[in-house]
């Protein structure tokens, strides 16, 4: 069995919504909807309510994001020095994953090539 | 009812420290979100989802946001929860098995004796540990007391003590009137008394959960030194293992006796409500279920308590280290 490590960003591993709403909030301050609505247009992926709200709580409380002044129930948030530091962890991880898939996708798709079987139908690099 | 207060309610779900703090911003958020469209049952039942999972998270039994100690008290509340189940389980078995050894006789039981006594034991063993955690905790709680929060747990120990008187009122009664009842009647030959025996039952599950409800509403409340939670914790995974006697204990008895004597598994109690005719009647399948569950919520607990102490011991070491 895979023992789980916390990495250095401090998000723990497939912790998606936390690094989309992160990533959200890195062009700027949005409240539940406006979050919601932009991870959609970039990610393709619907949070619910639930989800996201589940994953501002854990943010706020590791003082990733902070909501900012508002009079409207709609309630705005930031992200902090350390949510910068902790998403910036987080892209660098997935950039090195994806170096490492891509590499060894390549190299296997390159041997399937020499095999007699050919290559994988519909993979391209 | 309009559309904000159905999403408010459904904010139940959720601990009041929680809805205070985000309640307004998810309310306004599902309001946006289904503006045009009602809300799917789907999207209902996340947000149910949701809420529990905070309410665990709050309790620490969840997550890593509480304290290792924190962590340590919540796994052995659930331990104790798991332990309600069992013995509400356990209590069926003991009405099941009523009278089990007189009407049976002769050698070749062995296993379903041993199986019988290992549940008695676990039984005893386990009642003696949740005493001694009684005794543990009751300082804390008159020192509560005597500080003025008795406000903070009256509700809790109020409710369990008006559910108790009740639970005791309906014993006696339902004692008295099995007394003037003969044997055949008392075991499924009375369809009355098998309702009153079943409502009853109910009424004792309910007291049950309202103890054990109470009991983990007031031990959160109380001030508990380290030395104290980590007995409990203690307590409660030696607790986790009479458990499990028991569990074993019960469901060898009632394989071997549905293999050795199916006459008994189908007519010891009777032909009345509880019964059918098959040697694993269904009441033996609820309380194995009961209790297995009970066991589930134990282990899970006991894995709590196990990492919590083992986070505090890194901690610890963490600190010691220059």
């Amino acid at each position: 069995m895979a023992k789980r490590t916390t990495p250095v960003s401090g998000l723990e591993r497939n912790n998606e919504p936390a690094v989309l709403i992160l990533t959200s909030l890195a062009s700027g301050d949005k409240h539940g909807y406006a979050l919601s609505k932009d991870i959609e247009g970039f990610a393709g992926i619907v949070l619910g309510p639930g989800t996201l709200y589940g994953a501002i709580t854990r943010l706020e409380e590791r003082g990733l994001i902070e909501p900012t002044p508002s009079d409207d129930r709609r309630q705005p948030y930031r992200i902090t020095a350390g949510g910068l530091a902790a998403l910036s962890a987080a892209l660098e991880q997935m950039r090195q994953l994806s170096e490492i898939g891509t590499s060894r996708l390549g190299a296997r798709i390159a041997t399937s090539r020499l095999a007699p079987g050919g290559i994988v139908p519909g993979y391209s690099l | 009812m309009s559309r904000s207060n159905r999403f408010e309610r459904l904010l139940r779900w959720y601990p009041t420290a929680w809805r205070s703090r985000y309640g307004a911003g998810m309310v306004a958020l599902m309001e946006d979100t289904y503006a045009t469209a009602g809300m799917p049952l789907r999207g209902r039942l996340a947000i149910m989802r949701a809420g529990v999972c905070e309410r665990a998270r709050e309790a620490g039994v969840l997550g890593r946001e509480t304290s290792p100690l924190d962590r340590q008290r919540a796994g052995s509340l659930l331990v104790l929860c798991g332990w309600a189940a069992v013995m509400l389980a356990g209590a069926f078995f003991a009405k099941f098995t009523d009278n089990w050894n007189s009407l049976l006789s002769g050698g070749g039981r062995t296993l379903s004796n041993v199986s019988f006594i290992a549940v008695q034991w676990g039984g005893v063993l386990g009642i003696v540990l949740v005493a001694v955690a009684v005794v543990c905790v009751v300082p804390s709680l008159v020192a509560l007391v005597r500080a003025g929060g008795w406000a903070s747990v009256r509700r809790p120990i109020v409710r369990t003590v008006i559910v108790g008187a009740v639970v005791v009122a309906l014993t006696v009664a339902l004692v008295a009137w099995a007394h003037h009842l003969p044997y055949r009647d008392r075991n499924g030959g009375l369809i009355p008394y098998e309702f009153v025996v079943a409502g009853w039952s109910v009424t004792v599950a309910i007291a049950v959960g309202v103890a054990t409800s109470a009991a983990v509403s007031v031990t959160r409340r109380l001030e508990l030194s380290a030395r104290k939670i980590q007995s409990l914790s203690l307590i409660a995974v030696t607790l986790t293992f009479f458990m499990f006697v028991i569990f074993a204990g019960t469901l060898a008895w009632a394989v071997t006796e549905s293999l050795d004597a199916p006459a008994f598994m189908r007519q010891a109690i009777g032909s009345g409500l509880f019964t059918n005719a098959s040697s694993f009647p269904p009441v033996m399948v609820v309380t194995v279920l009961v209790m297995l569950l009970g066991l589930a919520a134990a282990i899970t607990g006991t894995v709590r308590v196990a990492q919590a102490r083992h986070d505090g011991a890194l901690r610890y070491v963490g600190d010691q280290s220059p």
